[in-house]
């Protein structure tokens, strides 16, 4: 084939820039400027993919994103491929290799048509719901063979190598849609000198004026566009998006804008100079005024067997054939109810090719359109429509007959004209869809047969979505709401001097939807509201029958919209039919609704950059790097990359971390404990604000000295704990756990800004300045001896829980004596751009000492074999300082009421049946049991049965030289000394000791030395 | 012990600082010069950070504030008061606070200056060791921030010598026009290997050249105590 239907001049391709191209295997040519769908056509392609549902043959019917059918699999590379991308909006380019997405095995002959073939009463609305979700077990098998010959597209089983972005942009007026009404609208505001944007979904701006009739000044409408475009180049403020869809209008005038940068050009984005091309952008606008200017969507007649390829909607036919030199046949029928879809057949003629007839619903057709029609001695049969098209793989006749709309019936009989091509006009809808994403419901207007958007703020729609399609009349609304919002913003300016269009005089058009058979909707052929989910006019019928009345019902019921277009070109239909099925009118059903996006987007626009190394930030310590030379592995703490264990050789983890836990103990371990939440306190209220906080007293804590700290929910349940040093009389530095950093100091400024504003305090995250550095174990002294020369640490002078200031290692350092492990420890904190020399000073230092760097692992087995909780893993919401058996960290006493404190006076967090945290010695000593284990009183295992705990940590101790566990168990505390059970998911039961959470060194000496 | 800790954190010795971007390797297609490139980035490092909180309305607080920094205090979002001269900065952040920049090392004399002039509900907190600067310059700088802040950077929204706190990628920053086409971001040092990567990424379009950073960190520059901070 070589582009049989196309034309030797015309159009807007450029015919010295061949295109080779492939589709469903086949290597056919196009031009440069080309859709993919015009240069199938040009080839005489008339079968692009098979029905969803009934598997029948299907043409390309449209030239928009409206295309039901054409809805192809895109990429010559297994990672380039991109799945739902409409022909009628990919721009050709060398190379490009398409595949029809429905249709498996293929095309011409698949399995589905012998089921479709068979028939279409065996497949009525509900088939899928009716027939194969019982079993429901089976469901997953039907569905992945449904799904296959239905063809849904596939994702590429490769990485997709490209990239994508978001830009955040504001702008004063935002210009969706650059057809006449937008262009004018973008010229008024832009000169205005307000920021203007205006986009467009297609890759060349202009809209309806590149394949217009008129004449615009003069001259070819085309040239008004480019001269307008060449003045909004000029405007340093305008941004002109072709190729960009606004896909979602939120609230706020939020818009959402999807730019395809590259995939005009090739399968995968072109790297230019070495630099990466962003293949399509997300532009996450926030614009002062939005001007929608959407258009129309033409309508085609529901008319028998309207399906068959070479069944196309009339202004698409205008559109091949004027902007892209293709016509997409050799002798065409006309249904229209309208005077406009007339250009389709001037245009037809005008190409040389045969007009067979124009059958227009209405009786009298009058306008200057029908006139030059007739002028030309095209045929018109007046009164009528086509009722049925003939054919299987391409039309091959048009049945035509009188019809009675009113009466919805055929009223003459039937005449056959022999034909390839049907176009079709029952009129045109307006682009609501955007503005619907707002949830503003579409208003219905007698006078262009078409619903409107409904009211927006800040929104104002022009031209033919606000029912102004004529371009003269276009052109003057756009303009004027142009310099309407950029008054609205601020900006004055005079609205522009407007090009000169002949007014076309049009007929009033007929309110023709769904044609009628001389057989009832149910048994004639299938008449298609909804190509692409495969609805038709009896299935819609059937669903008003059956009780569905509601249109949204309707729609859930047949699919009708469900498809990837959205039902851009049924949904009207759809809602008309039933409308006269309950007999009440189009308003009183109403439009379903319509949610972003407006065309299928892939994902990776979505993502933008936020994917792989920059899916979620990663928060690292000044020494993260020493850590990763030293062969850490990491855990990752809430953001923050923690080293969870320091493997040597090839050690495992378990033998890892036993080796880090027998240094603390034996020698001296070093962790990094930056990640802590570190809050700095200042203010003459300061004490009185920790009271109020934390559970236990503050005012008498001295200077130089730390106190732990538990910290309640208003409901007396514990969420976060750390410890807090008076570092002077007005001014502490509280600590926190790593996750709850940031929740707690919104929790304090919370309470401080609405509770206790009288209070003098103010509070800061110094998370990110301090470095700590905590060595424990008992070689701790000796080895911090060695770095330090002003700070006495003989053990009388600088005691457990003192906090002295000094230099470490030539830095100065607050070092705080306090320990998460039990053993002699020192957390030495200093400003974290000087923390890497203080911590290889340590090691230089330590090497004699064994200085072992130890990770979370460690610190988790060291601090549970003291009982010391962690926030988040023994607690869980739930648990009060008294389940914790912390009621020493309690203060009744303190004058002033504490969080908590009401709450843990009540009678339910007094009960003594309250999961309480105990510890477990597992009865087999290398039993390691699972974290999360559901505990039983009794060792014979039933279902149901009491569960009456959880283990929330558990370990191996080489320091103990057993297993052990923490868990809260219902009455714990009165349980010490019991057995309890562990059933396992493998059948296996666990039993263990319930034991003091403290397993080593109960009385403190350790810590005390 | 007084009624609050002050100390000056920076060492007195050889001991070689690392700024929070030490670690971060430069791992994209950079323009071969500065010249060439839309976005030039440099780091710097080791300045003095410190949040100033107070009352906006005290206006002893107002006048010691400016005694010692030289600089009226912004009592909203916008111009950062900015002496370019002496290194100084004082930008507004919240109805109750501030951020000031000094040249490094000299955020312990800044903050006792102010311990000296101030009295009352006020606080001085030293974040010197959790926060970088990066300085943005060239002509597509602006751009680059569209792509990481939803905060509108154009001129009519941004003007020159505006400054705030924002979302930036999936964190947060403080962004600063101190030029037409040179701006400042105050980022945190947890987070600044991912902005820093981030906003290298972001470039690449555009070209991007990452320029050394001032050897601010040496012991010399941190022990020579220039007269920018005027405290009486």
């Amino acid at each position: 084939m070589s582009q049989q239907n196309r034309l030797g001049t015309g159009g807007r391709i450029d015919r010295s820039r061949p295109l080779r191209f492939s589709f469903n295997g086949q290597t056919l040519e196009g031009f440069a400027g080309d859709t993919l769908a015009s240069a199938l056509l040009a080839n005489g392609v008339d079968v692009v993919g098979r029905s969803f549902k009934y598997s029948r043959p299907r043409g390309i019917v449209a030239a928009g994103a409206e295309e039901p059918n054409a809805i192809v699999q895109l990429g010559a590379t297994e990672a380039g491929q991109v799945p739902n991308v409409r022909a009628t909006q990919q721009a050709l380019y060398g190379g490009l290799v398409a595949a029809s997405t429905n249709g498996w095995p293929n095309v011409d002959r698949d399995l589905l048509g012998v089921i479709g073939s068979v028939g279409g009463r065996m497949m009525p609305p509900g088939f899928y719901y009716k027939t194969f979700m019982a079993p429901a077990s089976l469901w997953p098998k039907y569905e992945k063979y449904i799904r296959k010959a239905a063809g849904l597209g596939r994702t590429p089983k490769e990485k997709d190598p490209d990239i994508y972005d978001h830009i955040n942009r504001h702008c004063d007026v935002l210009v969706i849609g650059a057809g006449p009404a937008g262009l004018a609208a973008a010229l008024a505001a832009g000169r205005s000198g307000a920021r203007v944007i205006v986009c467009d979904e297609q890759d060349e701006m202009g809209g309806s004026l590149l394949d217009a009739r008129e004449l615009v000044d003069g001259r070819p409408a085309s040239a008004w566009v480019a001269s307008v475009l060449a003045e909004l180049a000029t405007l340093p403020e305008v941004l002109v998006l072709p190729r960009t869809t606004a896909n979602g209008y939120h609230d706020h005038n939020f818009v959402t804008l999807h730019e395809r940068r590259t995939e005009h050009l090739a399968d995968l984005a072109p790297s230019i100079n070495g630099r990466r091309q962003v293949r399509a952008r997300m532009h996450r606008v926030r614009a002062g005024e939005v001007i929608l200017a959407t258009g129309t969507h033409e309508r085609p007649l529901v008319f028998a067997n309207n399906d068959v390829p070479g069944s196309m909607v009339a202004g698409a036919v205008s559109t091949y054939i004027r902007r892209y030199a293709v016509v997409p046949g050799r002798r065409l029928v006309l249904s229209t109810a309208n005077d406009h879809a007339y250009r389709a057949a001037l245009d037809w003629a005008d190409a040389g090719r045969e007009v067979v007839a124009i059958v227009d619903a209405r009786e009298h057709p009058e306008g200057d359109l029908v006139n030059e029609a007739r002028a030309r001695n095209i045929r018109i049969i007046p009164g009528s429509a086509v009722i049925e098209a003939n054919g299987k793989k391409r039309v091959t006749g048009a049945q035509v007959a009188r019809i009675d709309i009113g009466g919805f019936k055929v009223a003459g009989r039937v005449e056959t004209l022999s034909c390839d091509t049907i176009a079709s006009s029952g009129g045109y809808s307006p682009v609501v869809h955007l503005a619907a994403h707002t949830g503003a419901r579409p208003e219905w207007r007698d006078d262009i047969l078409g619903f409107v958007p409904g009211k927006v703020p800040g929104m104002t729609p022009v031209g033919g979505v606000h029912g102004k399609s004529a371009i003269a009349e276009a052109l003057a609304d756009g303009a004027a709401a142009g310099v309407a919002a950029a008054q609205r913003t601020g900006f004055k300016v005079e609205a522009p001097a407007l090009p000169k269009v002949a007014k076309v005089r049009e007929g009033k058009a007929a309110a023709l939807y769904q044609v009628p058979h001389v057989k009832p909707a149910m048994r004639a052929p299938k008449q298609f509201v909804d190509p692409q989910n495969d609805v038709t006019a009896a299935g819609i019928e059937l669903a008003t029958r059956e009780g569905f009345e509601s249109i949204e019902h309707v729609k859930r019921y047949t699919g009708m919209g469900f498809g990837t277009d959205q039902g851009k070109l049924g949904n009207i239909n759809g809602m008309a039919i039933a409308a006269r099925c309950l007999k009440q009118t189009i308003p009183q059903t109403g439009t379903t609704v319509f949610r972003p996006n407006y065309t299928p987007i892939t994902f990776g626009a979505i993502a933008g950059r936020h994917c792989r190394e920059f899916f979620d930030p990663r928060r690292f310590t000044a020494l993260h790097a020493w850590h990763v030379e030293h062969g850490a592995k990491f855990e990752e703490v809430g953001q923050w990359m923690r080293p969870w264990y320091f493997p040597r050789g090839n050690e495992t983890m378990h033998e890892a971390v036993q080796r880090e836990c027998r240094a603390v103990r034996e020698g001296v371990g070093i962790l990094d404990a930056s990640t802590l939440g570190k809050i700095e306190i200042q203010g003459k209220d300061a004490r009185e604000f920790l009271n109020r906080i934390y559970t236990n007293a503050w005012t008498k804590l001295d200077v130089g000295k730390c106190r732990y700290g538990l910290m309640c929910k208003d409901d007396g349940m514990v969420m976060d704990d750390g410890v807090t040093a008076c570092i002077g009389d007005n001014h502490f530095h509280m600590t926190t756990t790593t996750g709850g950093a940031a929740a707690v100091l919104d929790w304090m400024e919370l309470w401080h800004q609405t509770e206790w504003p009288e209070l003098e305090v103010y509070f800061n995250s110094v998370t990110d300045h301090w470095a700590a550095m905590a060595i424990n174990g008992p070689n701790a002294r000796k080895l911090l001896a060695e770095l330090t020369d002003d700070i006495d640490l003989a053990r009388d002078n600088f005691k457990f829980m003192d906090m002295r200031e000094g230099t470490v290692a030539g830095v100065p350092a607050r070092v705080y004596r306090i320990s998460f492990t039990g053993e002699l420890s020192y957390e030495i904190n200093v400003q974290a751009n000087h923390a890497l020399h203080v911590w290889k000073a340590l090691f230089e230092k330590g090497e004699k000492y064994g200085l072992t760097p130890y990770g979370t692992e460690t610190m988790h087995v060291l601090r549970a074999e003291k009982g010391f909780i962690i926030v988040g893993q023994e607690t869980d919401g739930s648990m009060t300082p008294e389940d914790l058996g912390m009621q020493w960290c309690v203060g009744y006493k303190k004058p002033f009421s504490w969080i908590g404190r009401r709450a843990l006076t009540r009678p339910d967090t007094k009960r003594e049946d309250r999961k309480q945290l105990v510890g477990l010695k597992p009865l087999d000593p290398q039993l390691v049991l699972d974290e999360g284990a559901q505990i039983v009183l009794e060792k014979e295992i039933r279902i149901p049965m009491p569960m009456v705990g959880h283990v929330t940590s558990s370990y191996y101790s080489p320091n103990l030289g057993h297993s052990f566990a923490l868990a809260v168990v219902k009455g714990g505390s009165q349980r010490i000394g019991q057995t309890v059970y562990l059933p396992m998911a493998d059948g296996r039961v666990h039993a263990a000791e319930v034991v003091s959470p403290v397993f080593l060194d109960a009385e403190g000496a350790r810590q005390n030395v | 012990m007084s009624e609050i800790a002050q100390m000056d954190l920076n060492p007195r010795g050889a001991v070689k600082s690392e700024s929070p971007l030490a670690m971060t390797r430069v791992n994209v297609v950079l323009a071969a010069s500065a010249r060439d490139a839309g976005v030039v980035v440099r780091e710097k490092p080791f300045l003095g950070h410190l949040v100033l909180r107070g009352r906006a309305e005290d206006e002893a607080f107002r006048a010691g504030v400016e005694r010692v920094l030289g600089l009226a205090l912004p009592l909203a979002l916008g111009p950062v008061a900015r002496d370019e001269a002496r290194g100084v900065s004082l930008q507004w952040m919240s109805p109750d606070e501030w951020l000031i920049v000094v040249p490094a090392g000299l955020e312990f004399d800044a903050e006792a200056a102010l311990r000296r002039e101030l009295t009352g509900h006020y606080a001085v907190m030293n974040t010197s060791g959790g926060q970088t600067v990066l300085e943005l310059t060239g002509p597509k700088v602006r751009e680059l921030l569209m792509k990481c802040t939803p905060y509108d950077v154009h001129p009519r929204a941004f003007p020159v010598g505006k400054g705030v706190s924002s979302v930036f990628a999936k964190s947060s920053a403080v962004i600063r026009r101190v030029d037409e086409e040179r701006w400042e971001l105050v980022i945190r040092r947890s987070f600044a290997d991912y902005l820093y990567r981030w906003i290298l990424d972001a470039a690449e379009e555009f070209g991007v050249f990452v320029s050394p950073s001032e050897s601010a960190g040496s012991v010399e520059h941190r022990m020579a105590r220039e007269a920018a901070v005027e405290g009486r």
